[in-house]
């Protein structure tokens, strides 16, 4: 077991690793790539970068994709609060069934929530656009950021807001100065999760934004389906940069702080026990 | 009428914070209500109504003939061909995965970390990009079209790959290799030393310790893993949209078709709730084997 297994499944990683790669790789190379058919490596320029940055579509995209991701972000943490304030008090029987509403939404595929949604607003009359996106990022950000939040205030006791509110503290200080606090981090780990879901969502945009709202990963999908230019790789190398930065932080933040959403992202080996 | 009373005078002495404390769950009910439960709600009753495809005005009504449509349609074929390979798609990233769990699963200290990091990086990274970077690296004259015939293993071109299932297969792998190795990790990492030095102590070779101890440990983390792959690799939408070209479609594409291509509301409802059914009971089923599985090893 000590010599022979891990030599094939070192040799497997080792491939795996390499392959997992190769695409993000090529995407950045792509994006610094002087030949505009993307056939040959003809020297580094920025020109890619250039073209993208002055184009009033990406501009305009740009835009959307952070008020979708800053709107449902918000409206997600505070479903998410709520709900764990409220698991706090609940009965087993009713938080387990709290839970099947929590986690169908993560589970079922994004597709069929995002056609039904589209089928009940042009039911209902109401346009598609911009509040229809953020309405379609909110029902899968706020299970996200509620199984974080209530797996955080299931480490926390009740007795410093107790000690509290015997203090004299009214229930709203009690919140603000102590509650909040101890879930700050979990609170910024919920947020920052939500914020690069959203950025990085396809179909909940495509199918919810209309016909004339459109975000950045919209774009993307349609530059790919229908003609390749270099500048879909310079915009694609921004856009994985915003993600990944605001998931870094995020898994900083876990690292450096319990936050219980260690589990779900698999961040570090103390995390995930 | 008297317990009615009763009810109303408790409701009515019930102190304020308790009332306060239900309405906490507000925000998440109506949320979940409005834009999870009546948007699915809706599909189901579309599913038993009817169109007219002249004027795309939707009929709701109480017919089957959606469901048994879907058996008779052109689009069976295609659906149980995207099923076969959402499901081929997860046994091969539990084929991949399991190895590089166990790699890492052993790996000690800072080591162990790295690898850890280095695989969830790129699930990091924007999904879109990602999917767009394999259309890159197996489209033709792409980087693995040359490296083949480097190499000599591939005489012409590659077009075995883009636009055909293997490609649509290879990103779904790809996107979501991560979600099979943490839980199969995190089971890997349980296991107890004792228990594999154990089975070797008394006589069992590295293979069969590994199909007899480590596999049967690990289940409750391959089937976790199986269930984060599988389920959305189901419905998968963006990965056949951009690696499928227009040539191979999934479930997800078939359904979104319907709504938005053609207008076929009522029979896209029934294609979408035949999904979610399927998922549903795959749901079920594993989670009454897991409970299964965890009474056998309480016991």
């Amino acid at each position: 077991m000590r010599r022979r297994i891990p030599s094939l499944s070192g040799v497997i990683t080792t491939v795996v690793m390499i392959c997992l790669y190769a695409p993000i790789v090529t995407v950045v190379l792509f994006s610094v790539d002087r030949d505009p058919l993307l056939l040959h490596w003809t020297g580094f320029t920025l020109h890619w970068y250039h073209v993208a940055l002055h184009d009033p579509g990406v501009h305009a995209d740009l835009v959307t994709s952070v008020e979708a991701a800053v709107l449902s972000t918000v409206l997600s943490l505070a479903v998410a609060i709520t709900a764990g304030l409220w698991s706090r008090q609940a009965s087993g029987r009713a938080q387990r069934m709290f839970d099947v509403l929590t986690y169908s939404r993560i589970a079922l595929p994004e597709v069929l929530v995002a056609l039904g949604l589209f089928a009940l607003l042009e039911k209902l009359g109401i346009p598609l656009g911009l509040w229809a996106i953020v309405v379609g990022h909110v029902v899968f950000n706020s299970a996200y950021a509620t199984v974080i939040i209530q797996a955080r205030f299931a480490t926390l006791g009740k007795s410093l807001e107790h000690a509290a509110a015997d203090l004299g503290a009214s229930p709203w200080r009690v919140f603000r100065r102590v509650t909040m606090p101890l879930l700050r981090p979990a609170v910024l780990v919920a947020g920052l999760l939500a914020i690069s879901f959203s950025f990085d969502d396809v179909v909940s945009s495509l199918f919810l934004g209309g016909t004339s709202v459109e975000t950045i990963p919209v774009l993307l999908l349609g530059m790919i389906r229908l003609h390749v230019t270099p500048e879909v790789n310079a915009i694609g190398a921004g856009q994985m940069l915003i993600t990944t930065v605001t998931f870094a932080m995020a898994g900083l933040i876990t690292v450096l702080r319990p936050t219980g959403a260690g589990e779900m992202l698999g961040f570090g080996r103390r995390a995930a026990k | 009428m008297q317990r009615l009373s009763v009810w109303i005078t408790r409701v009515l002495h019930r102190p304020v914070s308790a009332l306060a404390e239900r309405g906490l769950l507000l925000p998440s009910v109506v949320s979940a209500g409005l834009f999870f439960l009546l948007p699915l709600g809706l599909l189901l009753l579309y599913s038993f109504g009817s169109v007219n495809l002249l004027n795309y005005q939707v009929y709701f009504g109480w017919t089957f003939s959606n469901y048994t449509g879907i058996l008779r349609s052109i689009y069976l074929g295609v659906m149980l061909r995207s099923l076969a390979l959402s499901l081929g798609a997860t046994l091969a990233c539990l084929l991949i995965g399991f190895p590089v769990a166990h790699t890492i699963a052993r790996a000690r200290g800072r080591r162990q970390v790295v690898l850890l990091v280095m695989i969830m990086i790129p699930f990091w990274t924007s999904f879109i990009v990602r999917t767009y970077g394999i259309y890159n690296v197996i489209s033709y004259k792409g980087p693995l079209d040359r490296l083949l015939n480097a190499l000599g293993l591939l005489h012409g071109q590659l077009q075995s790959l883009l636009f055909q299932p293997a490609g649509i297969a290879i990103g779904i792998v790809y996107s979501y290799l991560p979600l099979m190795v943490l839980p199969i990790y995190v089971a890997l990492e349980r296991i107890e030393p004792n228990v594999l030095a154990a089975a070797a102590d008394l006589g069992a070779r590295p293979r069969r310790v590994l199909w007899r101890v480590v596999v049967p440990l690990a289940a409750p983390g391959i089937v976790a893993g199986c269930m984060l792959v599988g389920i959305p690799a189901a419905g998968e939408y963006t990965i056949p949209a951009i690696l499928g070209g227009n040539k191979t479609l999934m479930y997800g594409n078939v359904v979104s078709d319907q709504f938005l291509a053609l207008g076929n509301y009522p029979f896209g409802s029934a294609i979408a709730m035949t999904l979610t059914g399927l998922l549903l009971g795959v749901l079920l089923w594993l989670r009454s084997r897991a409970a299964k599985a965890e009474a056998r090893t309480a016991r």
